[in-house]
């Protein structure tokens, strides 16, 4: 067992030992992240100490043995293979991977239906080669696709580290690194593998890393080596141990093992171990056993491709879908019906009927049935022929339409100059590709609030000491220092004149005394750079939370500069003077204290404690019948504070006597070593420890709004999107960045839910209700707590709350737990059938972006864990206005049309075919040369619609900006819907009854062969198809116009190609029928009464029953665009920003 | 979709590559969808002038359609009840394959002058040459080059005959038309040119003038007409007429051309061997003396589609018109929005 460490150092080492044992890592004073797979500090405490792991669950590695620990277990070596193929697996894998899309297998069904003899309608090649082409492009992607993940396995395998082999340390490349051995890692370098620290430069075994590569935070964390691997790792000849861990998993915030040395055992967790692919930071070296390689480690476990979901106008076509395999089946049937009962009336005739004779005499005198089984099996043969021949009907070339238009349409987004952020430098990021038209038809929007509505950079804005504001914002310059903060803070004159004057007033002590406990009491890492000039040099401050840095920063500009932090030991720069304070114990903040606590042993030997947290858990530690006045007047600042929507800390203080020291050091010593529920009795040294405090005083800092939130909050409100915003702040915090956000109006009635029982909530939700529903002239503002809400989730109220949250125009919610956010969204999702959009930038957000339909990752200061569970990933919030006005716009419309033009397209052709056999004595002959059947849907019409999917825009981007009122088309779902269907439908019918039946009739009883009126048929379906196209295309450039165009041109083009070769029956008849006047002649009336009706029809509509897009079309085409914008009488809102060039 | 995900972020980073620090996407009219663009939309004077332009071109084109179909003079003769002897009537599949005589008389009368060329044809109706099973059963390079002599796989079940491939086989040929006319004009014997029916492509291109007809129509049942077997396939235009299969089931197939012109009172003697047997599925045979204009043969079909369609125009045209005039909307009216037009609905 633990035995509590040999007591032979000074006295400010083994006080900092406490932060050695820290389990909390990652708490911080925003706490906003979210702990996988663990209740807690206490929870995580307990099973680690006192749960063993099972043999059967562990994996056992011995330290610096590589060959023992691999030669029991099947341990992957480090190198990494993200690349899916090889030369030999790729033919088999790749074709395994795309017949797992339904599209391919349906094609196959078909080509395999085909190559029976009973069936065969099509050649062999005719057959296949749709197939094989979609499949040798999708082959060809994918092998360049992995030959570039190949290249880029090659480089990061090739990569060497330090490992310890024959008692020294060799260079080795990563791939070779096996697990068990030892690996010496120095300052700057990327991480190998994940690794247990045994001993670092800093004789206190701490280590710094940057995990940007892992969750994309920039800032330093702290892991520390067991302080009883420290000295044996200087031998590590020696060194005999095993760690016993858990097997692989992808929580990069968990870990659990115990390590074995000497017969001692030690538990070792999160904080010991480092991952691959972080660097090592202000560390000169570390030592670490690998316990974890290649693609065991967490980093290779995370690398999960974007979550997969389906978009809703898909879903909605699946019905279509199926209404159009009725259709197919409909059609096969009278096929086979009809070819049945003409075989029966003819049943006796079939010997001598000079087109059919049934019978084959070179077989027997008598004959034999040729190629005739009997007209049962007649029935059945024809109606899988005519599935074959029918095959396009189910569009399944849409899919794959479908997938290159999302494509384009990404592409477009990406490049968006509009969605560019410059101050991260990201640009908008695509990250789902199958739910680019879902941004077209969002109803409600779930925004996180820190780090989405604001920006996440906490600037120190007010301080209150001693009950006294100074909140001056002047700003004010620091000259002379060889030392400056990287960052700038603004200052309060009055109150640096107070700390500058050094004189010994009440109030310049407060002062230094509240800039001291900033400057002191956190966890910030201050990194120390060098700048162009020899003489300045930066300090740039490295934390968790960014309230901290934000409050250490403010503290350097009033003069108290924090410059180095040992585990020992902080020195300030107290306006130059350099001072040295021993840091005796750190309480760490955790949430259920909701503050954090420092011990300083300062220079003039006195020990003092400084603490620094919430208001709420701060005012019930104070000494209230000493300073009453003082707690008062702060508790209205902070009010004051706190409607302006700052963020507010309190700091206090008490110095500390040797007895009150000599009690909290025994006990904490004690805690700090107990093996059982040890983060629970820490904090209960803390809780003993932090009472009676004198209130130093308070400070506020603005989370600032991003630029362009409030705009971007009004016209989507315009829009007809509902906004909730989930925020885990207080209330008034909350209800105050509503109102700068442009969420609530002052004309908005507030209804405020904050209960803390079950019946209360009930009843003033209902309460409520009722209000909302008695009048609904007036705008309604809900706001709700965390603590409601955990009645309102766990019981039946839910319905209630949703009636009231869909009549209120805003909802807010505060002091929401991470799990609550998708229980909200969860809420709305599960009561309608409206879009959900999650917006937020946290690892808290994660399961909320999950939840939704479309969930946006914002990629700014929090890190990557939402970006990576996101379908969009964008720089700012206000990128939401042209993501969803205008590209959803856009994508929505475009989508919802070519899924009904795909439709009508392929309908067209499959009835033009079926018309024909109502002439043909039943039998599934085509007049149309089955290289054009197949041709049609890939070659003659589909290049357009792609195009067209990719580029059309139905409005501009200015006046869809300026008039968010037009995203309602998508959420009214008026791009595509079953009455559009219909409509095509019928459409569809009477275009191939045009096409079939004028050359039908004017041909009756002439010598007119197959192949010439096949061939006409071909290029009047082909015409009639893209001039439908180009009848509703709305912006015709230039390559709408090469798109459209050149398809028919290509058309006629392959129709020659096909009839100029001889052995095929249709030799030349495009030639002898093209010379013909009735050839053209036909043309003409084909397309014009094809289209007439739909040209005159669509007039009728746009002229008579305009919708918002049609006149919004004529606003801008008549460029009375400025005028109208007067007339419209709705308000304006200048989202758009400015003209970059 | 993991894929195409990898394909377009290692789109943007290839160029993101040649810019080195900025990720800011490169600025072009193309990138930022804001390519110079016509936009069209259907204005009443736009669209009442399409109509009108349609309705009078198409008016116009009916008319002469129509003139042109009523200048065509045609001869239709149906013989194939009339040939067969009253009593044989009653079973005529057993009279047409039995061995009977099968020269019938008939005797057409001109009745407005033609002009020569004058096309003979034959039409069938509720014959079924676009048949699935008819149309595939041939082997069109068998019929190219005696090379490929062996390939009638297709052309079950008439692709051999005592296991040597029949030239040229397949049903289609197998069927061929066999009835023969000969023609006189008050007595005098009328010349039927046979020559130059079939297309010259197919002469030159299709039928091998190496190929010469093999076992054809040696087998247990003789569909119809045999094939001179001194003569290639390139000459046989016959043969290349009824091979080249008709769309629909009532169709004409070329015969011949008459090169003198026929005056008005002329009577016509044709002495025809009805042999081939379209009884057996109640086909009809009919003969035509026909001449052509511009626009092919005798179909007012095409005439009346224009003149209906043009009409339709026209009258829609007006239609447009007067609703433009009695209920006109003033574009680009804002009134119309849906959130204007009901205050409050869109907020």
């Amino acid at each position: 067992m633990d035995k509590p460490p040999p007591h032979h150092e000074s006295i400010s080492s083994r006080w900092s030992f406490s932060s050695k044992d820290k389990e909390v890592t990652f708490a911080d004073l925003g706490s906003k992240r979210i702990r996988h797979g663990s209740a807690g500090a206490d929870s995580e405490m307990l099973s680690m100490s006192q749960k063993e792991i099972r043999d059967e669950d562990a994996r056992l590695i011995y330290i610096n043995d590589p060959d023992r620990t691999n030669e029991t277990f099947d341990f992957t070596g480090n190198s990494i293979k993200t690349a899916k193929y090889s030369v030999f697996t790729f033919l088999p894998r790749n074709l395994f991977e795309q017949f797992h899309r339904v599209a391919y297998v349906y094609f196959l069904v078909i080509a395999v239906l085909n190559q029976l003899p009973q069936l065969a309608v099509f050649g062999r090649g005719a057959s296949i080669m749709p197939l094989a082409f979609v499949l040798l492009v999708s082959a060809i992607k994918d092998a360049y696709e992995d030959f570039r993940r190949h290249r880029s396995d090659r480089v990061e395998n090739n990569r060497l580290a330090l490992v310890f082999e024959d008692n020294e340390f060799k260079e080795k490349q990563w791939k070779y690194i096996r697990v068990g051995e030892v690996i010496k890692v120095v300052s700057n370098q990327t991480l190998p593998c994940d690794m247990v620290l045994l001993a670092t430069s800093d004789p206190t075994g701490v280590v710094y890393v940057q995990t940007t590569n892992l969750d994309g935070e920039s800032n330093l964390k702290t892991r520390y080596a067991k302080q009883e691997t420290l000295q044996k790792a200087t031998d590590l000849e020696t060194f005999d141990g095993f760690i016993k861990c858990e097997k692989p998993n992808r929580n990069i915030y968990g870990f659990q093992a115990n390590m074995e040395i000497d017969g001692r055992r030690l538990s070792l967790g999160p904080s010991n171990i480092i991952l691959r692919g972080c660097e090592l930071k202000n560390t000169e070296w570390a030592l670490g056993v690998v316990v974890y390689a290649g693609s065991e480690t967490k980093a290779m476990l995370n690398n999960s491709g974007a979550p997969s979901k389906r978009s809703r106008l898909e879903t909605r076509m699946n019905l279509e879908i199926i209404l159009l395999s009725l259709f197919l089946i409909a059609l096969c049937t009278t096929a086979a019906a009809t070819a049945a009962v003409w075989l029966r009336t003819h049943r006796d005739d079939l010997d001598t009927i000079l087109f059919y004779r049934r019978k084959d005499y070179s077989v027997r005198p008598e004959g034999k049935n040729h190629n005739y089984y009997g007209w049962g099996w007649e029935i059945f043969f024809t109606f899988f022929m005519a599935v074959i021949v029918y095959q396009i009907m189910i569009p399944i070339s849409l899919y794959i339409s479908m997938e290159l238009v999302r494509i384009g349409q990404a592409y477009f987004m990406t490049r968006d100059d509009l969605m560019y952020d410059e101050s991260s430098n990201s640009s908008f990021q695509c990250r789902a590709l199958n739910i680019n038209e879902d941004l077209g038809q969002i109803k409600y929007l779930f925004s996180d609030k820190t780090g989405t509505l604001t920006d996440n950079k906490m600037e120190f804005q007010c301080a209150c000491i001693g009950g006294v504001d100074y909140s001056g914002r002047e700003p004010a310059e620091i000259d002379g220092v060889t030392l400056k903060p990287k960052m700038r803070v603004r200052v309060d004159p009055s109150l640096l004149q107070l700390t500058r004057n050094n004189k010994a007033t009440e109030e310049a002590k407060r002062a230094n005394e509240f800039f001291l406990s900033l400057a002191a009491c956190n966890t910030i890492v201050p990194i120390v750079t060098n700048t162009s000039d020899p003489n300045v040099k930066l300090v740039d401050y490295q934390g968790e939370s960014p309230d901290e840095q934000a409050l250490v920063y403010a503290a350097a500009a009033y003069g108290f500069l924090l410059i180095e932090r040992t585990s020992g030991h902080i020195v300030i720069n107290v306006r130059g003077e350099m001072q040295r304070f021993n840091v005796l114990g750190l309480h760490e903040f955790d949430s259920d204290r909701k503050r954090m606590s420092v011990i300083l042993g300062c220079p003039d030997t006195s020990v003092k404690l400084f603490v620094k947290g919430a208001d709420s858990s701060m005012f019930s530690v104070m000494d209230e019948e000493s300073y009453g006045d003082v707690i008062e007047a702060t508790k209205k600042q902070l009010h004051a504070y706190s409607s302006d929507g700052l963020r507010t800390l309190v700091v206090g203080m008490r110095k500390l006597n040797d007895t009150e020291f000599e009690q909290w050091h025994a006990s904490f010593e004690a805690a700090s070593t107990a093996l059982i529920g040890r983060a629970g009795l820490l904090r209960k040294v803390a809780g003993n420890i932090e009472t009676k405090l004198r209130i130093v005083g308070a400070t506020a800092i603005e989370d600032k709004l991003q630029r362009g939130v409030p705009e971007a909050i009004e016209s989507l409100r315009i829009a007809g999107i509902k906004v909730w915003v989930l925020t885990g702040d207080k209330q008034e915090t909350a209800i105050s960045i509503g109102f700068s956000s442009r969420l609530l109006t002052r004309n908005m009635r507030q209804i405020v839910i904050n209960s803390n029982s079950l019946d209360s909530c009930r009843r003033s939700l209902e309460e409520a209700n009722a209000s909302v529903a008695s009048d609904d002239e007036e705008s309604v503002a809900l706001i709700i707590d965390g603590t409601s809400l955990i009645y309102v989730l766990d019981n039946d109220l839910e319905d209630v709350l949703f009636q009231v949250a869909c009549k209120s125009s805003a909802v807010l919610c505060c002091r929401v737990a991470p799990f609550q956010k998708a229980g909200i969204v969860a809420l709305v999702k599960n009561r309608t059938s409206d879009m959900t959009l999650a917006i937020g930038d946290g690892a808290n957000d994660v399961s909320m972006i999950q939840m939704a339909d479309v969930g946006v990752g914002i990629s700014g200061q929090e890190g990557r864990q939402a970006v990576m569970a996101s379908d969009f990933a964008m720089g700012q919030f206000r990128f939401l206005v042209p993501l969803l006005l205008v590209h959803g716009h856009w994508n929505y419309q475009r989508m919802g049309y070519m899924i009904l033009y795909n439709f009508y397209r392929n309908a067209v052709f499959v009835l033009i075919l079926f018309w024909y056999v109502l002439f043909t004595c039943y039998t599934l002959t085509t007049a149309i040369t089955e290289w054009s059947s197949v041709l049609y849907s890939v070659v003659y019409t589909s290049f357009p619609t792609i195009v067209i999917g990719i580029l059309d825009k139905n409005l501009g981007r200015r006046i869809l900006l300026s008039h968010p009122q037009l995203y309602g088309v998508g959420q009214r779902a008026e791009g595509y819907s079953t009455t559009l269907f219909w409509y095509t439908m019928f459409d569809t019918v009477w275009q191939s009854a045009a096409i079939f039946f004028i050359p039908l009739f004017a041909y009756w009883g002439s010598t007119i062969d197959t192949s010439s009126l096949g061939d006409l048929w071909t290029i009047a379906a082909v015409v009639v198809v893209n001039l439908h196209l180009a009848m509703d295309v709305i912006r015709w450039n230039w390559i709408a116009h090469a798109a459209i165009w050149g398809s028919i041109v290509a058309a006629c083009i392959c129709v020659v190609v096909i009839d100029v070769i001889p052995t095929l029956p249709g030799y030349w008849a495009i030639f002898q029928v093209a010379k013909t006047w009735m050839f053209w002649f036909c043309l003409l009336a084909i397309v014009v009464t094809a289209l007439l009706p739909r040209f005159a029809i669509k007039f009728l509509v746009e002229y008579y029953r305009p919708s918002d897009v049609r006149i919004a079309r004529e606003v801008e085409k008549l460029r009375s665009f400025s005028e109208s914008q007067q007339n419209m009488g709705t308000e304006m809102n200048q989202i758009r920003d400015p003209p970059r060039r | 979709m993991s894929s195409n995900t990898a394909s377009s972020s290692a789109g943007s980073g290839d160029s993101s590559a040649a810019r080195k620090n900025s990720k800011r996407p490169k600025y072009s009219k193309f990138t930022q969808q804001e390519l110079p663009a016509c936009k069209p939309i259907l204005t009443p004077g736009w669209v009442i002038s399409t109509f009108l332009i349609v309705s009078v071109i198409f008016i116009p084109l009916g008319v002469i359609s129509l003139f042109a179909s009523q200048d065509v003079v045609e001869i239709v003769d149906r013989y194939d009840n009339d040939c067969i002897p009253a009593p044989a009537r009653t079973n005529k599949v057993a009279f047409i394959q039995g061995a009977a005589p099968k020269s019938c008389n008939r005797t057409l009368t001109v009745t407005k002058r033609m002009k020569q060329p004058i096309y003979v044809y034959y039409q069938l109706e509720n014959f079924y040459q676009n048949h699935r099973r008819y149309v595939k059963s041939r082997s069109d390079s068998q019929l190219r080059s005696p090379k490929f002599e062996n390939q009638i796989s297709a052309c079950k079940p008439e692709d051999d005959a005592g296991g040597k491939p029949i030239v040229p086989c397949g049903l289609i040929a197998w069927s061929l038309f066999n009835d023969t006319y000969t023609l006189s004009r008050n007595n005098t014997p009328l010349a039927v040119n046979k020559k130059g029916i079939a297309w010259k492509s197919d002469k030159e291109h299709k039928f091998g003038n190496k190929v010469f007809p093999k076992n054809f129509q040696k087998g247990n049942l003789t569909g119809g007409a045999t094939l001179n077997p001194d003569i290639p396939l390139s000459e046989q235009e016959d043969l290349i007429v009824w091979m080249r299969t008709a769309a629909l089931p009532t169709f004409r197939k070329l015969y011949g051309k008459i090169e003198t012109d026929l005056e008005n009172g002329d009577t016509i003697q044709v002495t025809l061997q009805n042999n081939y047997n379209t009884y057996s599925f109640s086909g009809k045979k009919k003969l035509v003396l026909s001449t052509t204009s511009w626009l092919g043969g005798k179909n007012d079909f095409l005439g009346i589609a224009y003149l209906t369609v043009g009409g339709i125009c026209f009258f829609l045209a007006l239609a447009f018109t007067i609703m433009y005039l009695v209920k006109p909307r003033r574009l680009g009216d804002p009134s119309y929005l849906s959130w204007n037009r009901n205050p409050g609905g869109g907020r």
